[in-house]
Formats: structure tokens, sequence, C-alpha cells
């Protein structure tokens, strides 16, 4: 028996070496082939998906800035506090960190017992908590020694640092942060950012494993928005439509937009009867609060998101409306671009008008009828009977074919969710004469706001239909300009010619024709009021309208069209002219010198003005009483010395002739004042009179005031006011004739 | 004959600088001597064990460094550090082995065994780890008894065999004494319970007779029995639901039926799955990130296979193959039967546990607790291992064969 190997030995040794080498490793290979070349891709996907489906964290939303990068939303820094009672190791602690919280949030006791008897690693208690309840919990587990058990994850809460404010435009964010309207709900993606994640370690049964274990993945900030909306610009517009919505009584809101007529940015959007975006889901209106607060339960929640979604709704854009007259300047810009019409063109208005035999005649707001007129003159008038006729000319083929060219047809593509789409008689244009003849004036079709201001500014460039855009850049966290939105000009609607002739008319309308009401000195307003039936959409019985001006100034060269509508005034006046038209006028006063436009004056303006006054200071009384009266002022001598050490006016300001002077010759004297009397409802005679005898001066507001037609409106200081006498009250006026 | 080369080579350098280097050609002698006692020992064994050694080594620690650091207290060094320690210890220890006669182990036959014995009683008295009886544990010092055991087996087996070689055909000497060893091996194995060490012991002994002479009717007698007695508890009893959820688990890993935990497998197969053709790069792993339980234990290949991806998967099993195909030649070479014997147990046993472990984190097998050789975290379950090569070093000095 031979020690060393045998042959069969040798033999099953191969075998054996063989099934391990040639089979169970090639078994093994194979194995690896399938798992990571052919399956590699659905497993990696089932592993990031566990993987990655945690915990997202937030990303700190962009910022909205207006043009001159003043904040109109933030997002701020907050904490969400997260227990997590699987890493409370001792039932004692638990106590201590549930009785510390329960005082710290105002969160029941009971019930942060009953989450921290839950094995979880990630349980939210409260959300978005400020910073100086943050630190009371740091503080909190620092006294404790408590290093596991709660954890504050950061977040971010929207705030509107001028909170009602252009809040329809802007809108607002939800409890994620997510936009839920207007501009935070359009550039939603840009705005958002990407967020970040916690991976926590989970087993097959999807609870997080006790395990201490976390990967954070930080996340990537929005990008900021620049609009091309003025804070200044938005805050005159939103205070005088508010104005206007309680002088008139307006029961459905009241909006106003202000565009650049060349690149069609929106410089103001107004939209009132509004929110609060810092807490969009509260009624702003109190007393619809409390008439909603009243009701049974069930009504209650409908009618409540009834009101709520009726404050978010940006009227401006996502409502349709009757133009009404405005329209006119449209119907006009066919006429003269078809060459059916021209300024000495003639039409006779006999009070009404029946566009067809047998069917139902229109009538005009002059039911005497403006007798033979010429076109301008027409235009003036507003008159319905001349601008139907002027239709019939146009005919239909061509007054669809305008409408479709001036944008009426489709959207205008403002970067703002919701646009509304208009609706015309006919999807495909079709209409009979009534319709045409309902169109030529502007009724019975609904476009929305923002489709004719960005008309009207087509009108005012020289011919342009532009795309109105509210955003002007994106920026990105650092500032660093991302995209810049260029000005968009979609075509050429009317020419050059055509654009400046019946510029020149609506110049000559808001100087001495039906919008006279928006006349400015020195600013050369062009412009069309409008006032429209609601036909078919007023309550049963009832006659409601809608009352609007659009116009736009320097006429020689046009730079900011505004478009000013209130939906269903009660007031005194429903006209455009009397409702619309001033408004338009007390925002564009502030916003045209704002905006840097230089006044000219005519010589007739000129006149107006009245005179300056002179330098008394220093002088005798006597010396100082002759400059007065050589300057046609009442001079008013108020205390005992003998030279005049201060006078009001201040030297070398603008009184109206006839105005007060008044001279103190003392340095005590100076504090007396006079009240401020009503100044409002008068004719100008009475104005004049009562600020004379009150010793006031008054500055006359309103284009060709003349006694028989004028009512005064407003003053700039209100009835009561201590002042001290001299003083200057604007006063504005509006035409008492029936103007659409 | 490497010895002889180097002993020359280190007469050429003291030659001229006889002085100084007195001290280092000493100790050069005493090295050289371990390469070179006998006929010298095995280089590319020697080589291929070492650098699977390294390659484990630094997968180790890519894969345990989270566990290491999430759960002890902030320490990413914590199993490396332990691991390291043992792979020294370990190699010394291979290199001492190396240089002792391996017949001594014959001698030694039934000490061995015995312990072995006591060993797997002992254990299951110690405390369940896991719902286990596997870990004998002194204070922190611990280890796994069936470590003991599959050598106790390979080297009383090649010692009967040996012993009884010509008589190899017969029931009395071919399979009595063997079955006397293994069944209550199997059973107290069972009673742990450790179901992959049973799958390894009785494959090895299979192995081991087969290559021994025994006839292949008994041989298939006895491992059919084994075979069906396992197949009929796992299949239909319930003593071994434990097994049984695993076979489930393994037929459906992604939606396993309630009760049945899979979630090892699963994350095992994503990291897998993960690696693609060129892996996400050393230290990359995503899974080790505490989605795979203790991925420095029994599935650290999936975290190797998602960081160095297939190419680097197979680079590792070629190392393995070529590892288990020098040992078998030096075993086959081995100048008498109980060498050859010895030698090719050892290797089948470590060929063997890469396959299972590897099959099972593949999910091409159910689920077990298999160790990967030179990988796997286990101090002396490493120690132990780098001995056995130390015997296989051993083996290959008498080894005829070339070994330059």
């Amino acid at each position: 028996m031979s020690k060393g190997t045998t042959v069969r030995m040798r033999r099953r040794s191969l075998i054996v070496l063989g099934f391990l080498v040639f089979f169970g490793f090639p078994v093994l290979a194979l194995r690896l082939i399938t798992l990571q070349l052919f399956q590699g891709d659905f497993l990696q996907q089932m592993a990031s998906e566990q993987q990655l489906a945690d915990t997202k964290t937030s990303a700190m939303r962009g910022s909205i800035y207006d043009r001159n990068m003043k904040p109109l939303a933030q997002s701020a820094t907050v904490w969400n506090v997260v227990l997590e009672p699987a890493y409370i190791n001792s039932e004692e602690k638990k106590e201590i960190i549930c009785t510390g919280l329960s005082e710290i949030l105002d969160i029941p006791l009971e019930k942060l017992r009953e989450l921290s008897k839950k094995n979880s690693c990630y349980t939210v208690i409260k959300r978005k908590i400020d910073s100086t309840t943050k630190n009371k919990i740091i503080e909190f587990k620092n006294n404790h020694k408590i290093s596991n058990g709660i954890r504050l994850i950061e977040d971010f809460k929207r705030f509107y640092p001028y909170g009602k404010f252009a809040a329809p435009l802007i809108g607002f964010t939800g409890a994620d942060s997510q936009g839920l309207s207007g501009i935070e709900a359009y550039y939603e993606k840009i705005l958002k950012g990407e967020p970040g994640r916690i991976v926590t370690a989970r087993n097959a049964i999807g609870t997080e494993m006790p395990f201490d274990y976390e990967q954070i993945m930080p996340s990537k900030p929005g990008q900021n928005l620049k609009l091309s909306i003025d804070e200044t610009i938005q805050r005159i517009m939103e205070k005088t439509v508010e104005e206007g919505i309680i002088n008139n009584q307006v029961k459905n809101r009241g909006a106003a937009i202000a565009m650049d007529v060349k690149t069609g940015e929106i410089l103001g959007m107004a939209v009132k009867g509004d929110f609060d975006p810092n807490e969009p889901f509260k009624i702003a209106d109190p007393e619809e609060e409390a008439r909603i607060e009243k009701l049974p339960e069930e009504q209650k929640a409908k009618e409540k998101s009834e009101a709520l979604s009726k404050q978010w709704r940006n009227k401006a854009v996502s409502d349709t409306y009757y133009p009404g007259s405005v329209f006119k300047m449209v119907t006009a810009s066919m006429g003269l671009e078809l060459d059916v019409v021209n300024e000495q063109s003639t039409f006779t208005c006999n009070g009404s008008i029946q566009p067809v035999k047998g069917a139902q005649t229109i009538s005009c707001h002059e039911t005497r009828g403006h007798g033979t007129q010429n076109f301008v003159e027409s235009l003036c008038h507003s008159c319905n009977p001349a601008f139907i006729m002027l239709g019939q000319r146009i005919g239909v083929e061509n007054f669809f074919n305008f409408y479709k060219l001036f944008g009426f047809h489709n959207k205008t593509d403002i970067d703002l969710p919701g646009e509304s789409n208009d609706i015309f008689f006919n999807k495909d244009g079709k209409m009979n004469l009534t319709d045409l003849a309902v169109a030529s004036i502007g009724q019975n079709f609904g476009i929305t706001p923002i489709q004719m201001i960005t008309a009207a500014a087509t009108i005012a460039n020289g011919g342009n239909l532009v795309q109105p855009h509210v955003v002007k850049e994106i920026l990105d966290e650092n500032g660093n300009i991302v995209k810049t939105i260029d000005p968009v000009i979609k075509r050429k609607v009317i020419s050059e010619k055509t654009s400046r002739r019946v510029i020149d008319m609506l110049h000559k309308n808001a100087t001495d024709g039906a919008a006279r009401n928006a006349y400015i000195p020195g600013y050369r307003v062009a412009g069309k009021t409008g006032t429209a039936e609601k036909i078919g959409l007023s309550e049963p019985g009832q006659k409601d309208y809608i009352s609007s001006f659009c116009g736009f100034a320097p006429a020689d060269d046009p730079k900011i069209v505004m478009l000013v509508f209130f939906d269903t005034p009660k007031g005194k006046n429903y006209y455009g002219s009397a409702v619309a038209a001033p408004v338009f006028t007390k925002a564009m006063q502030d916003i045209l010198p704002y905006m840097g436009i230089e006044k000219i004056y005519t010589e007739q303006e000129r006149e107006k003005l009245g005179n300056k006054t002179p330098n008394t200071i220093g002088k005798s009384i006597g010396e100082a009483k002759n400059m007065a009266v050589k300057a046609e002022l009442k001079p008013v001598v108020i205390g005992s010395g003998e030279t005049v050490l201060s006078q009001i006016p201040s030297p070398s300001e603008q009184v109206v002739q006839g105005g007060t002077i008044v001279l103190y010759t003392d340095n005590e004297s100076k504090s007396k004042t006079v009240k401020v009397p009503k100044l409002t409802g008068l004719s100008l005679f009475e104005v004049n009179k009562t600020s004379h005898a009150a010793n006031l001066n008054v500055k006359l507001s309103g284009q060709n005031l003349t006694e028989s037609n004028v009512l005064s409106s407003t003053q700039s200081i209100p009835e009561g006011t201590e002042v001290p006498p001299g003083t200057s009250i604007t006063v504005g006026f509006i035409h008492k004739d029936r103007i659409t | 004959m490497i010895g002889i080369k180097i002993k020359k080579h280190t007469e050429k350098h003291t030659g001229k600088k006889p002085k100084k280097r007195k001290l280092n050609k000493e100790n050069f002698r005493f090295f050289s001597k371990i390469f070179s006692i006998k006929s010298g020992i095995d280089i590319p064994f020697l080589f291929l064990v070492m650098t699977i050694l390294v390659i484990g080594l630094v997968m180790m620690f890519s894969a345990s460094y989270p566990n290491a650091y999430y759960l002890h207290n902030g320490d990413s060094f914590h199993f490396i550090k332990s691991q390291l320690v043992f792979a020294v210890l370990g190699v010394i220890a291979m290199m001492a082995i190396s240089c002792v006669d391996y017949h001594y182990f014959q001698k030694w036959v039934i000490p061995i065994l015995i312990t072995s014995f006591v060993l797997l009683i002992l254990v299951l008295l110690m405390p369940a780890r896991n719902g286990v009886h596997r870990w004998i544990q002194f204070g922190t010092f611990g280890f796994q008894a069936s470590e003991i055991t599959k050598f106790a087996i390979v080297v009383s087996f090649a010692h009967f065999i040996t012993l009884n070689f010509n008589r190899m055909h017969t029931f009395k000497y071919g399979i009595l004494p063997y079955l006397i060893i293994l069944a209550p091996t199997i059973l107290l194995l069972a009673l742990e319970p450790h179901i992959s060490c049973c799958v390894i012991v009785v494959l090895l002994a299979a192995g081991m007779l087969f290559i021994g002479g025994v006839k292949l009717k008994w041989f298939g007698m006895v491992l059919g029995a084994i075979g069906s007695a396992l197949l009929y508890l796992v299949l239909f009893t319930n003593k071994l639901t434990y097994a049984n959820n695993r076979i489930s688990g393994w037929l459906d890993p992604f939606s396993p039926a309630s009760g049945v935990d899979t979630w090892q497998t699963k994350q095992g197969l994503y990291a897998i799955g993960s690696g693609g053709l060129l892996g996400l790069g050393l230290g990359n792993s995503r899974e080790k990130y505490l989605f795979l339980p203790e991925p420095q234990n029994d599935f650290i290949f999936s975290v190797v296979c998602e960081e160095l991806g297939f190419v680097g998967a197979v680079v590792i099993l070629i190392l393995f193959a070529l590892l288990v195909w020098r040992g078998m030649i030096i075993s086959m070479k081995a100048k008498d039967k109980f060498g050859s014997l010895l030698g090719i147990g050892l290797t089948a046993q470590v060929g063997l546990q890469v396959i299972l472990n590897i099959a099972v984190v593949t999910n091409t097998i159910p689920n077990t607790g298999i160790s990967l050789p030179f990988f796997s975290y286990g101090g002396t379950s490493l120690l132990m291992l780098l001995a056995q090569m130390g015997i296989i070093l051993s083996i290959s000095r008498t080894s005829r064969m070339e070994k330059s």
C-alpha cells in the first residue's frame, strides 16, 4: 500500500475541481450578467425609489420684485418641529419633552403623549414656527440636555410685505408654498426651486428603522422675478380705483390696467375688491364676512368659497366685459384704415337709428339727436347712430377681420393664469346687421379688459399689436439676469397714419369732447369714455352698467395707456365720463409727473394757471398790499407787526386770479388756522365764493370749466381740517351732462 | 527553487558589506527559510491568498464604515481595526503553520473531533443571537462553533480515508465511520439551527468520500437519503419554518408573502443591479448606507458588485477560481494521500463557501448565512481561514510541482 495518491483519486479530484471551477463559478458569473447587465436598470431604479422617496425639504421660493427691485413677495425661513419618539430612550425623558413642547408650541399635552408612544422617527407636530419659537425650543433642549428626539427642519413661509397690494395680480401660495394663483401660479416652475431630500433608512414594511441615519441633499432655491409693475404706479392706481369704488358705490369690483404702449409691459394692474395674500383664505371684505358668518352651515361653505374665488379672481384678465363706447376708437381706426370715412365725413343723428328695417331701434344717449356733425365731432359726442352708420360702411367681413387683427379673437398671451377668451356673436365671425350695429358701439360681445387695453396700445403706438407681459426679467438667487423678456410685436394692424389720426381725434375728445373729465393740463391726454349696458347680464328688472375709460398720454408721443373700469356702479352716476374718467385723471395726474413726462402747456392753459404770488417778505404792510393787488390777489394781513415776516402761499406759487394771499407780520399769528369748508357738490362760482370767504385758495381741476355745466366732486383737503389761511386746495370738477 | 535563489542573492550582497548587513542577513535567512523549507512553499498560491486578502480588507472597510459610523459612535474604523489585527495575526499564523509538518494534525484528529462536538453542544447553551445559537462568546471574543466543525470534518475524514484507503469500498470502513461522525454533527448543527453549515459539511464530506474511493452506490444512497430528509423537513413540516420562509422569499424577493422578510435579499439585489458594468466606484455604494443590513457580513459581495461593477466582481470571481484551482493542483500533487485529501478538503471548503455565498447574494439559492472567505467581517473566522491556508502551504512544501 503506497502512501501516494492513486490515479482514481486524482481523477475524482479533477471531477470535484471541475465541478467547482467550471460549474460553480460560471453559474455565478451568468447570474451577475443577468443582474448587472440586463436587470441593472430596473434594480437601480427600484433602489433609487427606496433610497430617495423620503422626506422632502422645501426649497427657498424665489422673490417677486417690482421694476425697481422693491420686494413684493418674499420667502422667510421658518421651522417645522419634528418629534422622533424612537430616539428617546427613557419614559422620563419623553415626559419632559412632551411637557416642554406642549408649553412652547401650545399643543395639548395629551396629544403629544399619544404621539410620543408611537415608535416613529418622524412626526411633524407643528409647522412653520418663527425664529422666536424656534429659539425657545433650542433653549429648552439645552436646558434639559436633550440631544435626540426633537428635530427642527427648515421650511419657508411666503410673505407679502405690502399686504393687500396687487394681490389678484401677484397671487398667493398654499401650505406647501406652491403658487395657487396669479404670477405665483403662472411662474411656479421658476419660483419654486428644487426641493432637497432627507433620506432616512426604512425596512421592508415601510416604517423607519431606529437607526440614526440620514443623508441630507440640500435644496436649490428658486429664481426671482422682476416685474414690469412699478410699485408707485400700482399704488396710485389702487388708491384711485378704491376711491372710485367707494364714491360710485360699485357693486361688482373695479380695475385699472396701465401699460407701456410700445413694449406691452404692464406698469400697474389694480383689481380692487381684493384680499391680503398673507391671509388669502380670509374674506377680505368685513361686511361680506359678517354676512356669510350668519348663514346656516351648509350654505356658509358654498358662499365662502364663492366669495374667496371672487376676491382672488383677476378681473382684468380672467373676466370678459362689454367695452361700450371705448370700442369706438377701434371702430374709428377700422373706418380710417379702410378709407370709408375721414375727419370731414358727416353723419346725421336723430337720436336713434334702425340698423335694419324691422329691427329694434337703437337710441343715442342724446335722445334729441346730435344733428349733422363731422366724424371728429361724432367721436367727441360719442354718437351711437354715427358709429352704427360707420359700422355699416365697414361691413361684417372687414369688421371681423379687424376684430381679429386687433387681437380680440385670441388670448393676448399675457403671462398670467386664467386668461379668458372673447365671447363674440359667432365663433366664426358670422353676424347679422343688428349684431354689426351693436358691435360698432362696443355692445353685446365680451372681451377681456387686457384685450381692450392691448388694442388701445396698438392705436397709440403707431399700429403694432404688442404682447402684454408682467415679468420683465428672471433673476437667479444672486440677482444676476437669467432671462430678459423682450417685447413681442405680434403684427402691424393699422398704418402709422391711421394711428396718428385716431390719436388726434381722441386728444380732441379728451380736451373738449365727451372725455374732457380726463383732461390734465399740460399732459396732452387722449382717450375715450365707455358706458356699456350689461344686457342679459343684469339682475332681473335692473339696468346695470360698466363704466370705463381708456386713454393714453402724451398724445404727441404716447407712452402709457390706462384702462379704468367699474362693474355695476350704483351711485348717482353710471356714465364712464362721470365714474371712470375722474379716476383716470386722478391717477394720471400723479403717474405722468412720476414717469417724468414733460408738461407742455398751451396758451390757453397757461392763462388759466393764474398768477405767480409776489415775494412780499421783508416789505412793509403797505408795500406788500400793493404788490398783492397788482397780482390780482386779495391780501389778508394777520398780526400786529410792521413788516411782512412770511406769506401763504409762498412766493412764486401759482394762484388763481382773485385768490387770497395771507401776510403774516408776527410769528405768533402763524398758529392761527381756518376750518376747510365743504367744497364738493358746488358750482364753479360757489366754490370760488366759499373759498374766498374762508381765506383759502383753490386750484381748479377739470377741462373746459364753464359755469353752466360743471359740479365740484372732489377736494384735496377734507372738510373740517384746520389749515393755515391761504392754503391751496385742489377742487376737481366733473361735467354734469350725460355723455357716454 | 526560489529559496536557493534568494540565498545566492543575499550572499552576493553580504560579501560586499559583511559587517553592516550581518543582522539583516540573519533575519533574511530566517524569513527565506520559511519559504524554502523542504521544497519551498507555492508562491502563486501565497500570492493569490494575499491578493484576495488585501482586496477583501479594502472592500470590508468600504462596506463597513457607514454602519461603523452610525452604529458605533462615529467610529468609521470600528470594524476594519479589529479585522486588520486578525488579518495580521492570521498571516503570521499562516506562515508559521506552513512551516509545520501537516502530518502533525493526524495525531490530533481525535482531540479535534471531540473539541468540535463539545463546542457544538456548548453553543446550544449560549444565548441566542437573532434567534439562533451559533456563537460562542467569551467577553468580547467570540467565534462560530461551526468554524471548528468544518475543519474537524476535513481533518478527520482525510485521516480515516487515508487509514482505510484500501477498504473504502466496504460499508464497514467506507461508510460507517463517517456516518458516525457526520450524523451527530448534522443533528447538532440543525439544532442551532445552521442549515448553511450543514450543507457545506455534507458537501465537503461527500466530496472527500467521493475522492477517497467510496463506491458510487453508497455515495448516492447516503447523499440521497440526507437530501430527501432535508427536502421533507423543508417542504412538509413546520419544524424548519425558518428555512421554509427563506425559500418562499427566494422565489419572490420583491413582493414577499406577509411574515416573510426578504429585506436583505432585496437590498442585495438592488446593490448588485445598481453596480452595472463598471460600478459606482470604490466607496460609492448607496445600499451600504443602512439599507443593506450589516453590509460587512454575508452580503458584502453585493456592495462589491455595486462599487466595482460587473467587471470588478468577475475579476474577484476569477481570483477565487484560480485560488481553488491552485489549491487543488497542490493537493493532487501532494506526496501522500493524507496531504492530498486534507488539501482538497480545505480548498473545497473555501471554494464551496465562495460559491454558496455569492449564490445567496445573487439570490441563485435561498438566503442562508454563509460568509464570504477573506471578505466578510469576522476576526476569528479570518484567522482560522488563514491558518487553513497555512496548512495548504505546508502541503505545498512536499508537493511534486514546479514552484518558480
